[in-house]
């Protein structure tokens, strides 16, 4: 794929899901400090290919932001345009 | 009974009195349901990730609750008809919470890993 060819320029992601494990955090979506790590700039989800998230945590993660988005905890798009 | 949190937003011109005043106004309705308050936050005025009704601050607060869900529907609703309340939420939860939440202190996020690189993502 031609994505494994870009990707050798990034960093190398990390082996494991970091919200498996016995000290993983909750995905909490009042915490928007430990959510605002798996998105972009722009406000939007890093995929988990990306962050090595596993499947499972990633849906939580989408749900808990989803959820932050709307108290307005975090934003739907930021720098959008203005 | 299952476990409740509510987070509700109050509008930013409300005072710090009146926003206790409804607290006690939703938690009433939820002991005089035979629930139980388990725990109250208030996060004071936080800045919104985006303009709701022209306001760029509002007030959170939250409940957690002991109840049955006809309880906290009934709650929903008068949150709803509430002209102060600006949004609110409520989830259901597995077990209470043992900490405060992590807008306020609670645990904290020892491990800071940088932000990924976004050109792939935007």
């Amino acid at each position: 794929m031609a994505e494994h060819t870009q990707r050798k320029s990034f960093f190398r992601r990390p082996k494991s899901c970091p919200f498996t494990g016995n000290k993983a955090p909750a995905i909490d979506w009042k915490n928007p400090k430990l959510l605002g790590r798996y998105v972009s700039e722009r406000g939007k989800m890093t995929p988990s290919r990306i962050t090595s998230v596993s499947q499972k945590k990633q849906r939580e993660l989408a749900k808990a932001v989803k959820r932050a988005r709307f108290m307005a905890l975090m934003p739907y798009l930021q720098n959008g345009d203005e | 009974m299952p476990y409740y949190e509510t987070v509700f937003m109050a509008r930013q011109d409300l005072t710090d009195t009146q926003v206790k005043a409804l607290t006690d106004h939703f938690s009433k309705v939820i002991t005089d349901h035979k629930g139980k308050i388990l725990k109250t936050e208030s996060w004071g005025l936080l800045n919104l990730a985006y303009k709701i009704n022209k306001a760029k601050k509002a007030h959170y607060i939250l409940i957690e609750s002991d109840t049955t869900g006809e309880t906290i529907q009934e709650m929903e609703r008068l949150m709803r008809i509430h002209d102060d309340v600006v949004r609110s939420l409520t989830v259901r939860l597995e077990e209470p919470t043992t900490e405060p939440s992590a807008i306020i202190g609670g645990s904290d996020d020892s491990d800071s890993k940088p932000r990924y690189n976004k050109k792939e993502a935007a």
